[in-house]
């Protein structure tokens, strides 16, 4: 039998009995739907955290901090601990394997000022060396600080926010530009001495960075010695006893962040720091439950996606095997007329492939209907089947993506789920005797 | 009883050698067809006739491959037919043989047309030069205007008569006909034997007809009597030196029989 006349035929034999053919199809669209489904949303999820480990300004980082949160096994909060960061664990944490950068931090807040305006900044101080490593983010203008000019100051895209008049009750606010506008950076954690000249330092090498959506955009950043440096100038104006104060808060540390060089050895240099005696925080355990969240929900789904391929295997098996009940005389008819057990059992084989194909094909197409429903109107749903709902970016979040090979693997899977089915239902039909086919009835 | 071989044998285009077909029906065995031996020749009209249950359809079911001898030989055309696997023998039916039945066997959800260029689907013909084929075909048989009828939408007759078309569209040169008015009245019957007749002598034909009428009989050149699945007695209705002279002249006496 050439193929064309298998077509002809298979699909003539499929459309003689079409409310039977339909729901055959249907438990495979089903199938093929589910499939779809879960691997959209898996895909949908997996590029979310994509986004979100990188607005969090990356994953490999890992930070130490003064005030550490102690969490037990379950993730809840238990108490916090202090913790004394100086330059010897400093250069501890650098000998653990894996290690890529580490750098001590120290966060200052202060003010700016231009003119009556003011506005606050946190600055937070790294060595300078380390700023590449860290995966810092481009600037619009003005340079990162380097061996010839550590003086750079390094606003991220949000900072500062805002200069307000002080004495506006409106709390009105002014854009300034102050790459045109003098502006001056105060300290104002200690009352200044009277006696002295208040310590002001007019800004003038600052550079600003592009928007990262990440922690980045809300800090102000410099070099370590550099910040040593003015906030000891800054010292100097205080009065004895605050002086003694103020730069013991520059002799300790804030913060220890290190870079890891793979994500895979994140949590196990955070064991090495615990070894050490010391809390330490990174992405990772925040990512971890959501990632196990979204996992769990992929296996659900992926499950009831599996039962329902299965279902309709069985349910295409039992359609052929009706369907050869049914066509017993017609199979010996054509038997005695000559037609090959091949030809026989490639008729039933292509009624099921094309039960499949079929299936997959509308499978195909509602999949895609489904992935559009669910990025417009599915954020409520996701956020509360998600913990870290609250994560999501609403307005620019896909939940559903089908990458490019899924409709093709899909429709594959659902041919070959046909192909499976039919194949024990086309041999018997082979096998059925052309003598006894004649003799029933039909 | 045994036939006498023809003495020339190349002329045999059907021969039976003792062929024995046994059913075992729980532990009973049934010996539908006894160490039966006969010859048909080329062109000829031959009827197997016998009551029911006398083994005759067996016999023609063994004929036609269809089922498997217990022992024996047969061979159709020089080739011994029970020796050939499932593909041969569709590929030999293709080629060589047609096939007309007691209840029509025509597949219902197809047309007329679509009946008759089944067998020529099965041997890889063009689609235009088969359409044409069986197209040609129905109108030897006189249903031109029915070409797009389905089965359920003809009479007896009428259904037989695609089932004839069938048989012999492929020109096949054995035609095997199993009770072919078993179902239809006398009038009918008539038709469709002096169609199948008719068919078979423009093409040189040989026809094997099953049968359990006397009168259908009468259309044979050869009776061969089966009973209790041996064969009883060969009765030569019309000698002729040449079996399509015999055939001619059968349809004439026929016509005086009924």
């Amino acid at each position: 039998m050439k193929i064309s006349d298998l077509f002809k035929m298979g699909l003539r034999s499929l459309s003689r009995r079409k409310a039977r053919t339909v729901l055959t199809v249907i438990g495979v669209i089903i199938g093929a739907l589910s499939i779809i489904i879960v691997i959209s949303i898996g895909k949908g999820m997996e590029s979310n955290f994509e986004t979100q480990v990188m607005q969090q300004g990356g994953i490999t980082t890992i930070t130490v901090s003064t005030y550490a949160d102690v969490f037990d096994d379950d993730g809840n909060w238990i108490s916090n601990k202090e913790q004394k960061l100086d330059d010897h664990l400093v250069e501890q944490i650098r000998t653990i394997e894996h290690v890529r950068a580490v750098s001590p931090v120290i966060n200052k807040s202060a003010t700016l000022y231009s003119g009556k305006y003011m506005s606050w900044i946190n600055i937070t101080a790294m060595d300078m060396s380390v700023f590449e490593a860290f995966d810092f983010p481009e600037l619009t203008y003005g340079t990162y600080p380097s061996e010839e000019d550590n003086s750079q100051i390094i606003f991220g895209y949000t900072s500062p926010y805002g200069f307000q008049d002080p004495t506006s009750r409106m709390g009105q606010q002014k854009q300034i530009d102050m790459q045109k506008t003098k502006v001056e950076l105060r300290f104002d954690e200690f009352q200044p001495d009277t006696k002295k000249k208040a310590f002001s330092l007019p800004l003038k090498n600052i550079s600003k960075m592009v928007q990262t959506n990440g922690e980045f955009d809300y800090n102000t950043y410099m070099d370590m010695d550099y910040l040593k440096e003015i906030y000891m100038k800054y010292c100097n104006t205080l009065s004895l006893t605050d002086r003694k104060k103020a730069i013991k808060t520059i002799e300790e540390y804030n913060q220890i962040k290190l870079n890891v060089d793979n994500v895979n050895n994140v949590t196990e240099v955070q064991e090495e720091i615990e070894k050490l005696g010391f809390q330490s925080y990174s992405m990772m355990q925040y990512l971890e439950p959501l990632k196990n969240a979204s996992k769990t929900l992929q296996i659900v789904i992926g499950i009831l996606g599996a039962v329902a391929m299965v279902v309709s295997a069985i349910n295409i098996a039992n359609t052929m095997i009706m369907s050869i009940y049914e066509r017993t005389k017609e199979i010996g008819i054509m038997k005695v007329l000559g037609c090959t057990i091949r030809d026989i059992r490639n008729l039933f084989l292509f009624e099921a492939a094309m039960i499949g194909l079929f299936g997959g094909l509308v499978g195909v197409i509602l999949g895609y209907i489904a992935s559009f429903l669910f990025n417009t109107f599915g954020g409520p749903v996701f956020s509360v089947l998600m913990s870290g709902g609250a994560m999501y970016d609403m307005a620019n979040t896909k939940f559903s993506i089908i990458p490019f090979y899924l409709p093709f693997a899909s429709l594959a899977i659902s041919v070959a789920v046909g192909l499976l089915s039919g194949y024990f239902p086309a041999v018997r039909a082979t096998r059925i005797s052309a003598i006894e086919a004649m003799k029933t009835e039909g | 009883m045994r036939c006498r071989m023809d003495n020339n044998i190349s002329e045999n285009i059907i021969e039976v050698k003792n062929v024995k077909k046994i059913y075992r029906m729980g532990k009973e065995r049934i010996c539908a067809v006894d160490e039966v031996s006969f010859a048909i020749k080329k062109g000829e009209f031959c009827c197997l006739y016998g009551v029911s249950g006398s083994g005759k359809s067996t016999l023609l079911n063994l004929m036609a491959g269809i089922e498997k001898l217990s022992s024996g030989q047969i061979i159709i055309k020089g080739r011994n037919i029970h020796k050939m696997g499932e593909k041969g023998l569709a590929k030999f039916r293709q080629d060589n043989l047609g096939f007309v039945f007691q209840s029509y066997n025509l597949l219902n959800m197809m047309t007329a047309l679509e009946n008759v260029e089944l067998p020529l689907i099965f041997k890889h013909i063009p689609v235009k030069k088969r359409k044409k084929m069986a197209r040609d075909m129905l109108v030897k048989v006189g249903l031109g205007p029915r070409l797009k009828h389905r089965p359920k939408e003809m009479s007896g007759g009428q259904q037989q008569r695609v089932g004839i078309a069938r048989a012999f569209v492929s020109n096949p040169e054995i035609v095997f006909a199993d009770e072919p008015t078993g179902n239809l009245d006398s009038k009918t019957s008539k038709e469709v034997m002096d169609l199948i007749k008719e068919m078979a002598r423009t093409n040189h034909q040989t026809i094997v007809m099953v049968t359990h009428d006397r009168r259908l009989a009468e259309y044979a050149d050869r009776i061969i009597h089966i009973l209790d699945g041996k064969i009883e007695n060969i009765e030569v209705v019309h000698k002729a030196e040449s079996p399509i002279e015999a055939l001619g002249q059968s349809g004439e006496v026929v016509d005086e029989v009924s």
